[in-house]
């Protein structure tokens, strides 16, 4: 029988080869700090946020209509920008410079808000500007965040930056309130602190995010045509086609806040505290379900991420069940969200390469966020025309249908390296 | 690498600092104006003016008077800043925004040293506010939505009657019978807003607007009932013989501008003016000869029969009151 003489070389390469394995399944550091800048630039949108239509109602005399179409409208301008500074970061090879560009601007609305005063047409141009900045840096930031991160640990990279930018965006609603609870009506200082959360998160991504890995910058970027050739990959077009079927059939969160709230008949103050259950439970799953889909699939997690919500719009059907079933329903809310958001980026990236990883996040992200502006106006028409009960009925039969076409469509375009 | 870290924590210093300070000036102020000394009485020898004074700008709104024989000469202070302020006599109100998280509007009712007897929250932006000569009733008008009378259709104004004595809402004047020709107004965009108090305090006049259209309703406050007596008639003020309103009428081929007319209750003469400017107050009578009226973040004095041309009275000033 052979043995070793001294085990402790036996030891020391065990722990060598363990501290290897965790390095891998470790969240790199430009994840962290990417999540930090979120966190940061979160709290920063999300103060100024909760307090604007506070301070349209009463600095400038806005109905809250105008300010849904107008915010509408800018969503849609924002939408475009992104399609554009997602092909522009990958063309230069500068995702971190695209991305900070957008966080950049966003830092000066802020500033721009205080030198606005009051003055509805600044106020308007403002937002829009605000709103053109997170379109710029949205794709290049995810783009990055896949790139720095190994191909088996992106779910739960996605995972550790969601969480960190839910947390900013919890947190900044709450100091904006507490603020104005010490010195009510100062608007103005709520805009300057906004801007000084959104310097330090600009600082992060300046001066502590490295620039893309070496990998030549030198090498000349894809082309326009590579990038709209991306929809021809099976993987990634089919991916298009489920988010965007998916998107077209669920309830935007603020219906179905409010569709909890009549059913439940709870008080309008209670609105806010729906945000943020759903938001905690968000922020507690996404790096454990981002783990779970690394390990088990990424295709599988997200199919039963939207699964998840056939039960909360189940329950907007039968009698109203109390709180219990109201925190269970906010429960599964937060963890659809930590099983799809995410997880999805980490599925459109592992589709992509490398080259063109800024392109297709943009191109997702789009169309995401233009089906779920088709759902909400969708919704919206249905819940007047036909009522809440038929409007509901009608998105859940529309959502188990998509859950099946993207089950189907996303176990027959799997890669050999298997992340279904 | 290191250089950049430095330069980060550098950053973060200042971004700290200037939070820090923001915050805690703002909190500083916020408590100088809590602890801002007790409203001090403006009273002076009748007839005198009492209005906003827009001359600081740390207490921009500040409730002031002055006297009628010599306006501007000696400014009295009383340290109680107001959106809309009203009074006479008996009292007043002072708009204000109130102490509540949200900092929504209330209207304090003061007594005639100042003291405030009553508070009254209101939902929406101060426009209108007037107290009966007897001091038995008071009435403002907010902006519900909106924030400007220039844009018909946008804007929905709330027109609530005080009793002065409890400070208590007794009415909306929406939920006055109003009648039009004969017929009952029972329209979905009826907007009520500018009333003024006739001497026995229980007939009041104000406009009615229905249709993109506005009117004259003469009221009663223990009748609950209102009827329409003249058209194309914003803001209209009672003279203090209770003769003439002078109003806001909308001139023009666009009907886009206003212009300051009188209107003679018995005849229905229309006097114009000499105000050439669009002006968007609620006109007060100076004497039964003179109006005051508010413009470019100065008071203006015009004759009531049309005469001469509009003269600067009070600089730096608006919401003019006399208290007679």
């Amino acid at each position: 029988m052979y043995q070793v003489q001294d085990s402790s070389a036996l030891v020391a390469g065990h722990r060598a080869l363990l501290r290897e394995r965790s390095k891998e399944r470790r969240v790199p550091r430009t994840v962290v700090l990417l999540g930090l800048t979120s966190l940061l630039t979160d709290i920063s949108s999300e103060m100024v946020a909760a307090v604007l239509p506070l301070y349209l109602v009463y600095a400038a005399g806005f109905t809250p209509l105008q300010l849904g179409i107008v915010d509408g409208l800018y969503r849609g301008a924002a939408a475009f920008v992104a399609l554009a500074s997602g092909f522009a970061a990958d063309r230069r090879k500068r995702h971190k410079e695209v991305a900070s560009l957008g966080y950049g601007l966003s830092a000066a609305c802020k500033l721009a808000l205080v030198a606005a005063g009051g003055a509805v047409g600044a106020i308007g141009a403002i937002v829009m500007l605000d709103r053109v900045g997170k379109g710029i840096r949205t794709a290049p930031r995810d783009a990055l965040i896949s790139l720095s991160a190994s191909p088996k640990t992106l779910g739960a990279a996605f995972g550790v930056h969601r969480a960190m930018d839910t947390t900013g965006a919890m947190l900044g609603p709450l100091l904006a309130f507490g603020l104005l609870a010490l010195a009510p009506l100062a608007f103005n200082t709520i805009f300057l602190v906004s801007f000084c959360f959104a310097v330090l998160g600009l600082g992060v991504i300046v001066l502590l995010v490295p620039g893309n890995p070496a990998r030549s910058a030198r090498e000349p970027g894809p082309s326009l045509r590579a990038a709209t050739d991306l929809l021809v990959v099976p993987r990634f077009r089919a991916l298009v086609v489920v988010a965007s079927l998916l998107g077209m059939a669920t309830i935007s969160d603020a219906f179905l806040y409010l569709a909890l709230q009549r059913h439940l008949e709870l008080a309008p103050l209670t609105f806010p505290l729906l945000f943020v259950g759903a938001s905690l439970a968000y922020m507690l799953l996404a790096v454990p379900i981002g783990r779970l889909a690394d390990r088990v699939g990424r295709g599988r997690v997200f199919v039963a991420g939207y699964a998840l919500l056939l039960p909360v719009y189940a329950s907007l059907l039968l009698p109203a069940a109390g709180l219990p079933a109201l925190a269970l329903g906010l429960a599964l809310v937060g963890a659809s969200y930590a099983a799809t958001d995410g997880v999805l980026a980490a599925l459109a990236s592992a589709s992509l390469e490398e080259e063109v990883r800024g392109s297709g996040l943009a191109v997702i992200t789009t169309a995401t966020n233009l089906a779920r502006f088709l759902a909400s106006v969708g919704f919206g028409a249905l819940w007047t025309w036909a009522g809440l009960d038929v409007a509901v009925m009608a998105c859940g039969i529309a959502l188990a249908l998509a859950i099946v076409v993207t089950a189907t469509l996303l176990v027959k375009t799997r890669e050999p390296t298997s992340d279904a | 690498m290191r250089s950049r870290g430095g330069l980060f924590a550098l950053l973060a210093g200042a971004c700290v600092i200037v939070a820090a300070g923001a915050v805690i000036s703002a909190v500083i102020a916020q408590g100088t104006a809590a602890t801002a000394p007790a409203a001090r009485s403006v009273v002076l020898a009748r007839p005198y003016v009492v209005f906003r004074s827009l001359d600081r700008a740390a207490r921009a709104g500040e409730l002031t008077s002055t006297a009628v024989a010599a306006p501007g000469r000696r400014r009295v202070r009383s340290g109680r800043v107001c959106a809309r302020l009203y009074a006479n006599a008996t009292g007043g109100i002072c708009i204000a925004r109130g102490r509540s998280l949200l900092g929504a509007y209330e209207a304090e009712l003061l007594a005639p040293d100042g003291r405030v007897r009553h508070r009254l929250d209101l939902s929406g932006v101060p426009s209108r506010a007037r107290v009966s000569p007897d001091g038995r009733y008071g009435a403002t008008t907010t902006f519900v939505t909106g924030h400007s009378y220039a844009a018909p259709g946008e804007f929905s104004t709330q027109t609530l009657l005080i009793d002065m004595r409890t400070g208590k809402a007794i009415a909306d004047l929406e939920s006055f019978t109003v009648s039009l020709a004969g017929r009952v107004v029972d329209a979905a965009d009826v907007q009520f807003w500018g009333v003024t108090f006739a001497r026995d305090s229980d007939r009041f006049y104000a406009t009615l607007a229905t249709a993109g259209k506005t009117h004259l309703i003469e009221g009663r406050v223990s009748a609950r009932t209102a009827h329409v007596i003249h058209d194309n008639v914003e803001c209209p003020s009672l003279s203090p013989d209770g003769t003439r309103i002078g109003y806001k009428k909308l001139v023009g081929a666009k009907g886009r501008a206003w212009r300051f007319h009188v209107l003679d209750l018995a005849s229905k003469a229309e006097t114009p003016l000499s105000e050439t400017r669009s002006v968007d107050d609620q006109l007060e009578w100076l004497d039964d000869g003179h109006l005051l009226y508010g413009e470019k973040g100065a008071i203006w004095t015009v004759s009531a029969d049309g005469t001469g041309a509009p003269r600067r009275y009070l600089s730096d000033a608006d919401s003019p009151a006399v208290v007679r």
